[in-house]
C-alpha cells in the first residue's frame, strides 16, 4: 500500500491545471470544504477553472474573486446567514464566471450518475421550473429544452427530465481525518462528498488529522471514503477556515464577514490575496496567519466531544513530518 | 403586548405547523419559526436539515447556516444531501416545510436566482441575458417546491418582490396556476401559505392564484393590496390574526435567544 501523503503545494501543482472540471468539498457555505486548497489554487494561479460546486463556499468565492473560474454547476451560489458571495456575484453580474443553476439535491443527484456510470438520471428537481428552462450554456435559446430535456418513463408513461450525469476530472475533498493511504471519516454531514469521490476521476484529501490505519479497523462502518478512491492525502490542520468543520473548529464569524467583505472588490481581493494566501507556506506558518489566539478560541467547540473516540490514533505533528520525508 | 412584525411573522408561520409532522426549514427565519412551532405545540414535530443532520437543536445562538456546528453539537444521525434532500424531501416524504423569496409571484413561485432589468426577463425578450442582480439560487427550495406535501413561504411584503410573474421561477409553485403541476409530475402538493409581515395569502382551490385571507392588527387589507404587485383578490371572510399570546412570545423568545427577530 503507497503511502499518499503529499504537500498542499504538491498536490495542487499535480492535479490542478488551466481549464480543468474541478468538484470541491461537497459541502455547504458554512461546512466543510477544503478552503485552504483553494488558496493554493489562488496562489499557484490556477485559470479558466470549469466548478462543480453543490454549493459555493469561501473556496470558491476566493477563487472566482481572483477570476480564476470560467464557468461554474452550482446549487446554491451564497453564503448562507452571511449574505452573498460578494466575489462570485461580482464574478457573475460582470460575465467573467458563466453560472448555471441546477439545485442542492440535483448535483448529488448528478454525481451519483457519474459515479454509477450511467449517462443521466432522471428528475423531477429543476423540472418545471426556469433551473430546466433557462441555460446560461446557451443564452440565445430560451425557453431551453435541451438543459433538462423530457423523458418518458417506460413504465409509466410520465413525462420527466434527465439531468446529465457528471464525472468531474478532479475533485478536492476535505475530511475530518485521514489514514496515510486515503482512507478517510467525516463527522457531520457528508453532504455530497460520498459521491463526489466515486464520480471524481481523481481524487485529493485534505484532512484535518492524519490517524492510524487501526483507527479505520475500529470504525470500518464510518469509512465512506476508502483508499482505492483517493489518489493524494494533504494535512493541513483549520483548513477549512474560516468555515467550520465540526468536531474540530467552529466558524470565524468574524473573518467571514471581513472575507466576504474584501472580495467585493478587486483591490480588496488583492489585499486579502496578499495578507491570507501568500503570506504561508507551511501549515505552521497558516496558523500564525490566522493567530494563535482565534486557532485556540475556534477549537473550542460545543462539538467537541465528536472526536474523543479517535483521540488515541491522532498522529503528531512531528509523526507526521516523519511519514512524509520531512518535507 | 409589545412585538416586533417579524415576531408576529414567526409565530403566523409557526402556527401552519402541526404536532408530529416531518418537517424540514430553511436557514434564518425559517428556522426560527419552525423550532418556535416545536417548543410551543408540536413537541412532536421531526426536524432535520439538508444535509441530514437529525434529531438536533440549536445550540449557543441561531446557526450561521444549516449545517453550522451550532446545528451539530447534539444530533442523534448525520446522513448526507441525497438522503436528506432527496430520498426525504424530492421524493414526497415530508410532511411541511418553509422556503425563503427574494420574488413571489401570483401563483406561488418563488425566485431566488436573480433579478433582471424590467422588460429583459427570460420569459419576456426570449433570451437568457445576465441578471442586473445575481441573488444565490435556489439550494435546496427547490427539493422542496417540488417535494413537500405542503410548505409555507415566508417574505417580506413589498410591491416590488410581489410580481404579477417572477422574473425566474427557481422553486416551482403552482407555475401557471390550475392543475399545472400535474404536467410535470411533481409528488408535493405545492405551497399552502405565503406568510408575511403583513398577513397570510392562501391558494384559491382551483385557480391556484393566492388571495388575501387574513391580515394583522397592525396592518390592513388596503395596505396589503398596495404591497402587492398583482391585482390581489380579497376573501369575503378575510380576518384579523390573533395577536400572539404570552405563551407564543415567551417560547419564540427562547428559540430566538439572540434577539434577531425583535430589531425592527
Amino acid at each position: 500500500m503507497k503511502n499518499k501523503l503529499i504537500t498542499m503545494q504538491e498536490a495542487v501543482a499535480q492535479y490542478t491545471w488551466d481549464g480543468m472540471t474541478f468538484a470541491h468539498g461537497g459541502a455547504l457555505p458554512v461546512g466543510s470544504d477544503c478552503i485552504a486548497f483553494f488558496r493554493e489554487m489562488v496562489r499557484q494561479g490556477v485559470k479558466n477553472v470549469n466548478l462543480i460546486s453543490n454549493c459555493n463556499t469561501q473556496g470558491s468565492n476566493l477563487l472566482a474573486a481572483a477570476g480564476g473560474v470560467a464557468r461554474m454547476e452550482v446549487g446554491f451560489s451564497g453564503l448562507e446567514v452571511y449574505g452573498f458571495a460578494n466575489g462570485l456575484k461580482r464574478a457573475v453580474e460582470s460575465g467573467k464566471t458563466i453560472l448555471e443553476d441546477y439545485s442542492n439535491g440535483g448535483i448529488p443527484n448528478r454525481l451519483f450518475g457519474g459515479a454509477m456510470g450511467w449517462p443521466f438520471v432522471p428528475t423531477f428537481v429543476s423540472w418545471g421550473s426556469d433551473q430546466a428552462w433557462a441555460s446560461a450554456d446557451e443564452p440565445d435559446t430560451y425557453p431551453n429544452d435541451k438543459k433538462i430535456p423530457a423523458i418518458k418513463d417506460p413504465f409509466t408513461g410520465v413525462t420527466m427530465g434527465a439531468m446529465k450525469s457528471l464525472n468531474p476530472e478532479v475533485a478536492c475533498i476535505h475530511v475530518t481525518m485521514a489514514d496515510i493511504y486515503g482512507n478517510c471519516i467525516m463527522l457531520g454531514t457528508e453532504w455530497s462528498r460520498f459521491e463526489l469521490s466515486r464520480a471524481a476521476k481523481k481524487v485529493v484529501i485534505q484532512a484535518d488529522y492524519i490517524v492510524d490505519t487501526d483507527c479505520m479497523r475500529q470504525f470500518p462502518n464510518l469509512v465512506r471514503i476508502p483508499d482505492l478512491v483517493v489518489d493524494a492525502v494533504v494535512y493541513w490542520p483549520m483548513g477549512v477556515w474560516p468555515a467550520c468543520s465540526t468536531g474540530v473548529y467552529d466558524s470565524d464569524e468574524e473573518h467571514m464577514f471581513y472575507m466576504n467583505k474584501l472580495l467585493k472588490t478587486e483591490e480588496g481581493t488583492v489585499e486579502y490575496i496578499d495578507k491570507y494566501v501568500k503570506s504561508y507556506s507551511t501549515p505552521e506558518e497558516f496558523l500564525d496567519v490566522i493567530g494563535k489566539e482565534k486557532v485556540d478560541q475556534l477549537c473550542k467547540s460545543a462539538t467537541n466531544f465528536l472526536v474523543d473516540p479517535y483521540r488515541k490514533w491522532i498522529k503528531s505533528d512531528a509523526e507526521i513530518k516523519e511519514l512524509m520525508g520531512g518535507r | 403586548m409589545d412585538y416586533s412584525k417579524n415576531e408576529m411573522m414567526a409565530i403566523a408561520t409557526g402556527r401552519e405547523f402541526s404536532d408530529g409532522e416531518l418537517a424540514i426549514f430553511g436557514v434564518g427565519l425559517s428556522m426560527l419559526a419552525g423550532f418556535f412551532a416545536q417548543r410551543n405545540h408540536a413537541p412532536n414535530m421531526i426536524a432535520f436539515t439538508e444535509g441530514g443532520v437529525y434529531g438536533s437543536t440549536p445550540v449557543g445562538g441561531l446557526p450561521w447556516g444549516i449545517e453550522d456546528n451550532r446545528i451539530s453539537a447534539n444530533a442523534t444521525s448525520f446522513t448526507n444531501a441525497i438522503d436528506a434532500l432527496g430520498m426525504l424531501v424530492a421524493s414526497g416524504r415530508v410532511d411541511n416545510a418553509v422556503i425563503g423569496a427574494a420574488q413571489i409571484d401570483k401563483f406561488g413561485n418563488v425566485n431566488t436566482t436573480g433579478i433582471w432589468t424590467e422588460g429583459t426577463q427570460p420569459w419576456k425578450v426570449g433570451k437568457y441575458t445576465l441578471p442586473k442582480v445575481r441573488l444565490n439560487g435556489s439550494g435546496g427550495a427547490n427539493e422542496i417546491a417540488v417535494g413537500a406535501k405542503k410548505y409555507i413561504i415566508m417574505a417580506a411584503h413589498e410591491k416590488k418582490r410581489f410580481a404579477e410573474k417572477v422574473d425566474y421561477i427557481s422553486s416551482p409553485g403552482y407555475i401557471n396556476g390550475g392543475d399545472d403541476r400535474k404536467k410535470y409530475g411533481f409528488p408535493g402538493g405545492g405551497p399552502s401559505a405565503i406568510v408575511t409581515n403583513l398577513g397570510i395569502l392562501r391558494p384559491d382551490p382551483v385557480t391556484k392564484e393566492f388571495y388575501l385571507d387574513s391580515y394583522f392588527v397592525f396592518s390592513s387589507v388596503e395596505e396589503i393590496i398596495e404591497n402587492t404587485g398583482w391585482d390581489l383578490k380579497v376573501s369575503p371572510n378575510v380576518k384579523m390574526i390573533p395577536e400572539p399570546t404570552e405563551k407564543e412570545l415567551e417560547n419564540l423568545r427562547a428559540v430566538d435567544e439572540t434577539g434577531s427577530l425583535r430589531k425592527k
